[in-house]
């Protein structure tokens, strides 16, 4: 019973979806059109692979109010509950054994062995060598010294991570744009974003790609009067890669920029950003 | 061999003979009488009777021994203690604790504000971290979606794991940045960490 049931539901079920839903089954019939072309016909879609290049943070983040406040507490509680250490105890002995000392019945007998009339190192003592022996090292200054407008030089914000752009001509525009290149045949899409890296005028950066699968897309149509039968636009596939651990990049200003999060859109145009800002976190 | 017991015995011989006279005892059963005629060889040629009780003998100890052993294994290995779950000797001694101070209504006041004001501002930290990830792994998702609708092989090699990713190393962010061409001096350390075989 139920097979002939569902044999004559299905036609129903059709008759019912062309009549109110008719841009789903365009488009059901659009991607069908679509596959049998993959098949023997080349989309009209032409293929780019692009490589989304970051420095990441090399210092850590400056705490917001909130989180020094937190921090300056949690360290008072720690204090409060912990016991006393070795070395607290013996400052405690020191203290003591001076005021011993200061007054005005005092008797050297009564002291310990170890302490009559021996030159002691107390641990405030020791507390100043160890001052002074730290005071020997100087650590790199945090923000490094290079001006932060300079967009050009991989040292700025250390504290964030930096994402390369390149300034391109694309038709009549020159635009700033993640590094891409064209699909060749007989490669994968991760190798063209590697040739994108590579192809860049400047110092070889070798960078670790981070997986086969791209990170994000973005298709665009070619101005009308450059379609032709059989491309319609462009669809760029973006990969991640990853700058190693501190090397310096000298590259030249004019053409690259090493931007943050928030400052891509003083770069990038309104409907790139929009899909670029998806993939790349800025945490 | 019959030489050694020859001197050997007539070494006895003359010990008996110099420390008393005539013994009727016999000291050993190679000599039947001092006054007898010695023979080099005692002539019964009795086969030495070492050969059986001392195999017999050394059956016995090794026995003994493996009892022994088993009795030994049988007992269960002592545990390796671990360290960081016996409290040290030094916590509880009571010189070492500290006088509590007495917070004021408002300090504790503060506090109590402040720890919740802190989860309020971790929880909305969370909420972004979680949906950045989102939204990345949606882009992503649909990046290979638009592949698949391109082509079969690109999407197939998108797919398959990259091999030479892993092991992946960074060094993460610390809080001055590296000194180039700085040169760390050599630190000394002794390794007091104990070790434990079973």
């Amino acid at each position: 019973m139920a097979a002939p049931l569902s044999r004559l539901c299905r036609p129903l079920w059709r008759i019912t979806t062309t009549g109110t839903l008719n841009k789903g089954v365009r488009n059901v019939s659009s991607s069908r059109q679509q596959n049998v072309k993959t098949a023997g016909v080349a989309s009209p879609w032409a293929l780019h692979g692009a490589v989304c290049l970051q420095r990441l943070p090399v210092v850590s983040q400056d705490r917001s109010p909130i989180e020094e406040e937190f921090m300056e507490l949690m360290h008072q509680m720690e204090l409060e509950r912990s016991l006393l250490s070795d070395h607290e105890l013996r400052l405690l002995e020191d203290a003591a054994r001076m005021s011993r000392k200061q007054e005005e019945d005092y008797d050297s007998d009564e002291e310990e062995e170890d302490y009559r009339d021996k030159e002691i190192v107390t641990a405030q003592d020791l507390e100043d060598i160890w001052e002074q022996k730290l005071k020997l090292f100087q650590p790199a200054p945090r923000s490094q010294g290079v001006d932060e407008k300079d967009m050009g030089s991989s040292e700025r914000c250390l504290a964030d991570s930096l994402i390369l752009l390149v300034k391109k001509d694309v038709g009549s525009q020159k635009l700033w744009l993640l590094p891409q290149i064209q699909w060749q045949t007989g490669e994968t899409l991760r190798q063209t974003a590697e040739r994108a890296l590579a192809s860049l005028p400047g110092a070889d950066i070798k960078a670790t790609f981070l997986g086969n699968a791209p990170c994000g897309f973005y298709k665009y149509k070619y101005p009308k009067h450059i379609q032709k039968e059989g491309s319609v636009g462009a669809k760029v596939f973006f990969f991640k890669a990853v700058l190693p651990s501190h090397k310096h990049l000298p590259l030249e200003k004019n053409l690259f920029a090493w931007v943050k999060k928030e400052e891509l859109q003083d770069f990038l145009k309104p409907e790139y950003l929009k899909q670029v800002r998806r993939f790349i976190m800025a945490l | 061999m019959a030489g050694i017991v020859c001197r050997t015995a007539s070494r006895i011989i003359s010990s008996q003979a110099s420390c008393s006279s005539v013994v009727a005892v016999r000291h050993s059963h190679w000599f039947t009488s001092v006054l007898s005629v010695k023979t080099s060889m005692p002539l019964r040629a009795e086969p030495k009777k070492k050969k059986k009780v001392d195999p017999r003998r050394e059956i016995m100890m090794k026995e003994r021994l493996k009892k022994k052993l088993k009795r030994l294994e049988k007992v269960p290995p002592e545990l390796i203690p671990i360290e960081d779950f016996i409290t040290p000797a030094k916590c509880f001694d009571e010189t070492r604790i500290r006088d509590a101070p007495k917070l004021s209504f408002e300090e504790s006041e503060r506090r109590a504000l402040l720890l919740k004001e802190w989860s309020r501002y971790k929880y909305s930290q969370h909420q972004t971290e979680m949906d950045t990830i989102k939204e990345a792994l949606e882009a992503q998702r649909q990046a290979l979606d638009e592949l698949k609708l391109e082509s079969e092989e690109l999407y197939k090699a998108a797919l398959s794991p990259d091999t030479d990713l892993f092991p992946f190393q960074h060094e993460g962010p610390s809080y001055t940045p590296p000194i180039t061409n700085h040169e760390a001096p050599e630190g000394k350390y002794n390794d007091i960490t104990r070790v434990y075989t079973q």
